[in-house]
């Protein structure tokens, strides 16, 4: 009887210590991910040698993240985080990274890797005051949506995978050429297809589009926020739809994660086309990864354009 | 440049002149004089004549290259218009500010109006008059906040938080923070809010009413602070699991304000917490958390006691234990919390105290004895965002007088028996937030935690956050 229980007991100790271990030999790159397309990015390069964890889905604003314990937690877990920067996480990474107790990962080590610092960024703020809203200083965050800056960021984020985890170097290196090639041809179809996309006058909710709106030469009319982060009310809604009337635009946009109903408003009054753009991978049912983000985006702006 | 040289041989040559001519004794001197003279000052009239339109030249090149530099900044901005995709990278800071740590001001204030006056009120059995952190009646300026931080080095990280407060200046909290243990361990040193409980740690500001709960108020109030060491360690699990300790000096606790000049350890503290999501749009937060703290040994008031038996009292030595339990749940629809969101919090704790007593010092009926008060007191509080801007929240808070353990001295000693009273305080409140930089609410609380007495307590009250961009814990 005692050396049953006996027997038991050591079979859950060993059981314990081979969940635990299994928890911390996983011999697989653990990847922070800040944003959808830094975790599609990541996969497209790190294939099966890496495990990520995406912090943020395409229907939440980034800005605007809870430092919730479940991040606090993978964070701890984390080899390398992979996020936007440029202040875009500023509300919540810094506080995972003060109590992850992670020391890979803090800024300045290998572990910390921020995309827009492998870009040339727009709307770089000659002044800085919060009378303009909640501006970046460090230009404008939302980088992933000209597919050229994923291709600026896919060398860079492939090397530092080599860094960290060399043993499998090659292995990253074939795989960041079979998706550099694939991405140039995928970048070239897409600027043919999105041709009659030029000076196409967009109205989008947020500043979050512009590279978009750079990479295809179409132009911002306005945006319906007031001021970047700052909910447009009432009054400033009627004030966009005189202003509508003098400056003519062609559509009405939004991203997934943003709030339809002043788009939806806007676009009823002014008889304009209102388009959901995925913004991320997952944020429409058709983006499912990096190619279909573009893909659908496209898509549907050309069907709003008939 | 070549016409100053010739200017300035030219000077020399019409000063050294005089020198050489005033060998000649002929008649002629006066002349040859005069001659220099004029000489001279025709050379003054030219020196000056040409300075003049030197510094003339000098302004207009200047002028010329600030136009120059102006005009190609235009150019550099209309072609980073043209072609932004081909703007440089911003430039990198020379100045040595460029170190400078990361700052933030809080503003707070606002206008008190309440039916009782703030400064004959206590809660019945648990805190005399002038400690329940009450504003002025009318217009008041709140704490005012500055917080610094930075990177230390590649070790640490730093941070001051200096409150500024009825003309007084305090280091609300001012620590260094290790960023390099790895393995999830985190170490603190400094004046730190204790990692216990869920308010505790939370700057007034955060709050997500004007005061903080009634128990948070009694018995840590606001904030229990201290000098010393806190280690933690966060367990390697997706599930979140964090485990921490505390040691050190309590700033002003347990009642209501105490020196500990004293050797060795005078607070301990331990806490755990586990949290995690629920699907994508909840996520959750519990823990528990113990602390005990050397009472003072040194004759010390009983505020606490004063108040339920309107006889003044002394504590001498002893140990105050508290414990308790903190639960946060949050839901955000698909986890996006910008339109809207809500939270529950809630937390209860209990706290004994024991000393010996001495009952009505200096009257004829002073009684010595050993007494153990057994106090506990909780709060739940619910706060709903139902658009961008606007927030609505309720909370109730009460606290329950308990037991108290008296030695056989003091059994009988007329008040020193739990007075059968419950305080009590309902609190509801509006806030809107044009912006993640500014708040303003509207507070109205029920208190009836004074036997005998409703107060009721309207506040508005202001938050206003200039500098570096706050990230905040869950």
């Amino acid at each position: 009887m005692k050396t049953t229980y006996m027997r038991s007991c050591f079979k859950l100790m060993f059981g314990l210590l081979a969940v635990l271990g299994s928890l911390s030999a996983n011999a697989a790159l653990e990847i922070f991910a800040c944003e959808p397309e830094w975790a599609a990015l990541s996969k497209e390069l790190g294939g099966d040698k890496i495990s990520v964890y995406a912090a943020t889905t395409a229907k939440q604003d980034p800005h605007r993240i809870e430092a919730r314990p479940s991040l606090i937690a993978r964070t701890r877990a984390a080899d390398l985080l992979v996020c936007s920067g440029s202040e875009l996480e500023v509300g919540w990474l810094p506080v995972l990274l003060q109590t992850s107790g992670n020391e890979k990962v803090q800024v300045g080590k290998p572990g910390y890797f921020m995309a827009s610092d492998f870009v040339r960024k727009l709307e770089l703020p000659t002044a800085v005051d919060r009378a303009h809203g909640d501006v970046h200083p460090y230009g404008n965050p939302h980088i992933q949506l000209d597919p050229r800056n994923i291709a600026r960021v896919a060398k860079p984020l492939s090397e530092r995978l080599a860094q960290l985890d060399p043993s499998s170097a090659a292995y990253y290196q074939s795989r960041y050429k079979d998706f550099e090639s694939r991405w140039a041809k995928a970048i070239a179809e897409w600027e043919q297809r999105a041709a009659p996309l030029k000076g196409l006058r967009l109205v989008p909710y947020h500043k979050d589009s512009v590279y978009l709106i750079d990479w295809l030469g179409m132009v911002e009319v306005m945006n319906i926020e007031p001021k970047p982060g700052i909910p447009p009310s009432a009054g400033h809604l009627t004030d966009l739809l005189s202003k509508l009337q003098q400056q003519p635009a062609d559509v009405i946009v939004y991203s997934a994660y943003q709030d339809p109903k002043a788009a939806e408003w806007l676009g009823e009054r002014t008889k304009l086309p209102v388009v959901m753009l995925p913004y991320t991978v997952g944020g429409t049912p058709e983006a499912k990864d990096l190619y279909s983000l573009f893909d659908d985006s496209i898509n549907r702006l050309l069907k709003a354009k008939k | 440049m070549f016409k100053q040289i010739a200017l300035a041989v030219a000077i020399v040559l019409a000063m050294a002149l005089p020198a050489v001519v005033w060998a000649q004794t002929s008649p002629q001197l006066e002349e040859i004089r005069k001659q220099i003279q004029e000489l001279k000052d025709s050379y003054d009239a030219r020196i000056q004549a040409l300075e003049k339109q030197l510094k003339d030249a000098e302004a207009a090149s200047a002028k010329a290259q600030a136009a120059a530099i102006e005009a190609q900044s235009a150019a550099t901005q209309a072609k980073q218009t043209a072609e932004s995709g081909q703007a440089p990278p911003p430039a990198q800071p020379t100045s040595s500010n460029a170190f400078n740590p990361a700052l933030s001001l809080i503003l707070q204030g606002g206008y008190y109006n309440s039916s009782q006056n703030p400064n004959t009120r206590s809660i019945t059995g648990f805190l005399p008059p002038g400690e329940l952190g009450l504003p002025e009646r009318g217009f008041y300026l709140g704490e005012t906040e500055i917080t610094l931080s930075a990177n230390v080095d590649h070790l640490f990280y730093g941070q001051a938080t200096l409150s500024i407060d009825h003309g007084n200046i305090d280091a609300e909290e001012a620590f260094f923070q290790t960023t390099s243990l790895g393995h999830g361990l985190t170490g603190k040193g400094g004046r730190f809010f204790s990692g216990i409980g869920y308010e505790n740690s939370q700057h007034q500001h955060n709050w997500d009413f004007v005061d903080d709960a009634l128990v948070q108020q009694s018995f840590l109030g606001p904030n229990l602070t201290v000098d010393g060491l806190q280690v933690s360690w966060i367990a390697p699990t997706p599930l979140y699991l964090e485990l921490g300790a505390e040691a050190g000096k309590p700033v002003e606790f347990p009642f209501p304000v105490t020196e500990h000049n004293a050797n060795g350890i005078q607070i301990a503290t331990v806490f755990a917490r586990l949290g995690g999501d629920i699907g994508v749009s909840n996520s959750y937060l519990v823990g528990a958390w113990a602390l005990q703290a050397k009472n003072s040994t040194d004759d010390q008031p009983v505020g606490f006691l004063d108040g339920l038996t309107g006889v003044s009292n002394i504590a001498n030595g002893g140990n105050t234990k508290l414990w308790g339990l903190d639960f946060v749940y949050k839901w955000a629809p698909e986890g996006d919390r910008v339109d809207r969101n809500f939270k529950l919090i809630a937390e209860w704790m209990h706290r004994s105290f024991d000393s010996t007593l001495t009952y009505a010092p200096g009257t004829p009926g002073t009684q010595i004895g050993d007494f153990t008060a057994n106090q506990s007191g909780w709060f739940v509080q619910g706060i709903y965002q139902f658009e961008p801007a606007w927030r609505v929240g309720l909370r109730y808070g009460q606290l329950d007088e308990g037991s108290y353990d008296l030695a056989a001295g003091l059994v009988g000693a007329p008040g020193l028996a739990p007075a059968d009273f419950t305080p009590r305080r309902i609190s509801a409140m509006v806030d809107w937030s044009p912006s993640e930089f500014s708040r303003f609410r509207l507070q109205f609380n029920q208190d009836k935690s004074q036997i005998g007495i409703t107060d009721n307590q309207v506040y508005l009250q202001y938050i206003l956050s200039l500098g570096t961009h706050g990230a905040h814990k869950f």
